[in-house]
């Protein structure tokens, strides 16, 4: 019989989660998806590009969020205009004991939570500004490279129906984004209760139901969850699976240019440790592989043109390879 | 709570359950798949054993399955894999069995949360006894048709019962050269010559792959035997009768007439004992016995006989008596010749009579498989006890009697007896065959592959009125010639049209037995 504690508090996570989540509900209407994948990008420490029309509630999650959560906030609305500096900040001439001399005004980068708002209709010398500070957390200005808060968490939200002006994420940016999350349109149901809350006469108002320290506590124990082999081979499978060269699915060959890359692997791995943890589980399985493919994947593969004239998503390449992609023990 | 080693006990019990009900259903396959294959063969080729061979599946087809079975076990952690999906338990139990021996900051509680999902768990039901539906199904059909296969008539039956029947058919034509060859053994002159041939040619009907085929070795092992056989003895023979019959007339040489009658050994001695009284032979009876020597001189055939003979009276005419003794013994030793060719002709005769009999045997075999009545019983026409009779049918008429009886298996004419009278010297031993006997006779027809042997030309000296002679294969009655081809011509007939023969190839049999019959109207030769 065993009878060991856990050295880890892992159940303080699944705790700090739920009143996130349970926090969030209350300005949010519906959108589970969309707050659990958020919130294990946060317990992860990545970064979210959430998608989706205007007026869907990204920008409110995100300023949820930072209400929900007693750490610094920043809004950066992106425009056409916008220069690298006005985010990462820039150096000032300023009195300093009567002498003239210049001294490092940090940009809104420097927050625990960064929303990037429209980041697509940035050009792409600000957007790249961003690159550095999300992989690295760090700023490069002049010769001087300052750290960015911990925990830094970016939100960048883009509009995928208006085109014109604007100037879409390369390639390597996207990479960057831990999660791509769609936000879908509310249901009827959901349509109803948004408009009782939003048109009343007070809105709610979110209390803070954790810290910075909680939430790099929390990043800390998602790592510590285990994996077994035969569930990680599954997961280097699904990655193996997109590309064309490596599948077997028709699918995959004829419309994917390029697959994800070994950071979608990392991605899809930690993103199903904390989904685990957030299940009340203590080890990953299939199902959190699955879950988390979708968010982890999307942005990583890469179409041909082919695949838009034929109306073929990544979401569904994603699900024919979780369909088509053995697991070791089923096989048995 | 249980211990992941408990857990996995569990669960390898359990499997083991539900793949031995797997196994075993892949083994009533395995089986029926055997044994419906082995009864498919059994109906398009000829399969003796099948019975053996198709039961012999059912324990292979087992101790492979078990065989199997034990050897693909699953590996623990598949177990444990296996249970986390079947039982939804989120490979809980897998990995913490895979990190069983590690001591990381939450395997403790991983094992914890393992543990407590599966106590809720029935294990049992992560390997359940099942079988396949279609697997099920298969051995149904596989069953219901080896069954069918198992019931209902098979077209190879008849063909090893043919089979069967020919092996019964060549051992007993084997048996019956074998009776002859200990007859031939047990004789008081044994020929080692004629029981090699005998010996070689059992071996091969034995060994023959078909009646047919083992009649294909009777034939030179008859010319073999023949060629041991003295042309010359018939007509050696026939002078030794006509010395008997000079002699019996006279006073001096009635016993060595007698003797000679008896037999040629008996003969030889009586003419030596003669030849040693000579001197003391009265000059009439010298003068009487010089006669009959000059008569059987110019009856005798056989030159060396006539010769002896003639200088044997010559000389006793002379009053040379020492020279007259002298042709004597010459004539005796050529008696003993005689006497020893007629062993060997006996012996001959005999073995020749055994192979007619198995020649009878496996020709009636071979057309009962040409008609498709092979596989009948067995006994219906067997011509065993054809060859004992046959080899005692020994009445030889004498022609100074002139009365003989003979009773036996002709050769190739099946049963029969014979009685006949020969009137002057007519040969009743070989059922009434005489130059103006009467001869009655009865036995069964003739089949289609039995031979006739019908009298031959007679040899060169020899009139019609002379006793037939007796040669290989001749010790039995034979049938005339004009008796027995309306027999065998319905017979060919007969066989023509149960045979698949065309129609030109029986009018080519009935042209041939046609001239056999004009043959026969002008008399046979």
């Amino acid at each position: 019989m065993i009878a060991e504690e856990p050295r880890v508090d892992a159940a303080k996570v699944t705790e700090l989660a739920k009143d996130l989540e349970t926090e969030l509900a209350r300005l949010i209407v519906g959108q589970q998806a969309l707050v659990r994948d958020t919130v294990i990008a946060l317990i992860a420490g990545g970064h979210v590009l959430l998608e989706g029309v205007p007026g869907l509630g990204k920008t409110v999650l995100v300023r949820s969020l930072g209400h929900a959560l007693s750490m610094s906030f920043s809004r950066i609305q992106f425009t056409p205009d916008l220069m690298p500096a006005d985010i990462v900040g820039t150096n000032v001439i300023g009195d300093e004991a009567g002498r003239r001399e210049f001294h490092y005004q940090p940009g809104p980068i420097f927050a625990n939570l960064v929303l990037a708002d429209e980041i697509n209709r940035a050009t792409p010398k600000t957007q790249s500004a961003l690159l550095e500070a999300m992989q690295e957390r760090t700023v490069t200005v002049g010769t001087q490279t300052r750290p960015l808060p911990s925990p830094f968490f970016v939100l960048a939200t883009q509009n995928p129906i208006e085109l014109e002006g604007t100037y879409p994420l390369p390639e390597a940016q996207l990479d960057r984004f831990f999660f791509k999350v769609l936000v879908p349109f509310p249901g009827e149901k959901d349509l109803l209760e948004i408009a009782r809350r939003t048109t009343g006469e007070s809105t709610p108002q979110l209390r803070a139901v954790a810290d910075g320290d909680a939430i790099l506590a929390a990043q800390r124990v998602a790592r510590e969850v285990p994996i077994a082999e035969h569930v990680l081979l599954y997961a280097a499978r699904l990655i193996g699976a997109t590309h064309p060269d490596r599948t077997e699915l028709d699918g995959v060959r004829r419309y994917v240019r390029w697959g994800a890359s070994p950071r979608g692997l990392q991605t899809l791995v930690l993103a199903a440790k904390v989904r685990a943890l957030l299940e009340g589980r203590y080890n990953v399985a299939f199902d959190d592989l699955s879950a988390v493919a979708q968010p982890a994947l999307r942005h990583r593969i890469f179409l041909q043109f082919e695949a838009e004239a034929d109306g073929i998503s990544a979401d569904r390449l994603i699900t024919d390879i979780l369909e088509h992609t053995v697991k070791e023990s089923a096989r048995a | 709570m249980n211990s992941l080693e408990t857990i996995l006990r569990q669960l390898r019990r359990a499997a083991a359950r539900a793949r031995a009900a797997s196994y075993a259903v892949h083994g009533l396959v395995a089986a029926g798949a055997w044994i419906a294959a082995v009864l498919v063969i059994a109906r398009l080729v000829p399969f003796e054993r099948r019975a053996e061979v198709a039961a012999i599946g059912v324990p292979v087809a087992a101790a492979l399955v078990v065989l199997a079975w034990s050897l693909r076990r699953p590996s623990a952690p598949l177990l444990m894999a296996l249970a986390d999906i079947r039982l939804g338990l989120k490979e809980r139990l897998s990995t913490a069995w895979e990190r069983r021996a590690e001591a990381g900051p939450m395997d403790g509680a991983l094992r914890q949360d393992a543990l407590r999902h599966a106590a809720g768990a029935s294990l049992v039901r992560a390997f359940p006894v099942r079988v396949n539906r279609g697997e099920a199904s298969l051995v149904a059909v596989l069953t219901i048709f080896a069954l069918g296969l198992a019931l209902l008539p098979n077209p190879m039956d008849r063909v090893l019962a043919q089979r069967q029947a020919d092996r019964a058919s060549q051992a007993r034509a084997a048996k019956v050269v074998t009776d002859a060859q200990k007859k031939v053994a047990a004789s008081d002159k044994p020929n080692p010559q004629v029981e090699k041939i005998l010996q070689d040619t059992q071996a091969k009907i034995r060994e023959a792959a078909s009646p047919r085929k083992a009649l294909e070795s009777i034939t030179p092992a008859e010319q073999q035997l023949q060629r041991l056989t003295d042309p010359g003895t018939p007509a050696l023979n026939s002078s030794a009768q006509n010395l008997a019959n000079a002699l019996s007339g006279t006073a001096a040489g009635r016993g060595a007439a007698q003797a000679i009658s008896s037999s040629p050994a008996k003969g030889a001695q009586a003419v030596r004992d003669l030849a040693s009284q000579l001197q003391t032979l009265s000059p009439k009876d010298r003068e009487e016995l010089a006669k009959a020597l000059a008569k059987a001189s110019q009856q005798a055939q056989n030159a060396p006989m006539r010769d002896s003979l003639s200088k044997a009276a010559s000389s006793l005419q002379s009053g040379d008596t020492s020279a007259a003794a002298q042709s004597l013994n010459d004539v005796a030793s050529q008696l003993d010749s005689l006497q020893a060719q007629q062993n060997t002709d006996q012996a001959v005769a005999s073995a020749i009579n055994g192979l007619e009999a198995a020649r009878q045997e496996l020709a009636a075999q071979a057309d009962r498989d040409a008609t498709g009545q092979g596989a009948q019983a067995n006994a219906g026409t067997s011509a065993s006890p054809g060859a004992s009779p046959g080899a005692g049918a020994s009445g030889n008429g004498n022609g100074s009697t002139g009365t003989g009886t003979g009773t036996g298996t002709g050769i190739g004419t099946g049963t029969g007896t014979g009685t006949g009278n020969g009137g002057t010297g007519g040969n009743g031993g070989t059922g009434g065959n005489g130059g103006n006997g009467s001869g009655t006779g009865s036995g069964s027809g003739a089949q289609s592959t039995e031979r006739v042997y019908v009298p031959g030309q007679p040899v060169p000296g020899q009139s019609q009125n002379d006793p037939t002679p007796l040669g290989p294969g001749q010790d039995v009655p034979t049938s005339p010639y004009s008796q027995v081809i309306q027999a065998y011509q319905q017979a060919a007939l007969d066989a023509t049209d149960q045979s698949l023969i065309p129609g030109s190839e029986r009018d080519l049999v009935r042209q041939y037995f046609s001239q056999l019959g004009e043959q026969s109207a002008a008399g046979p030769k």
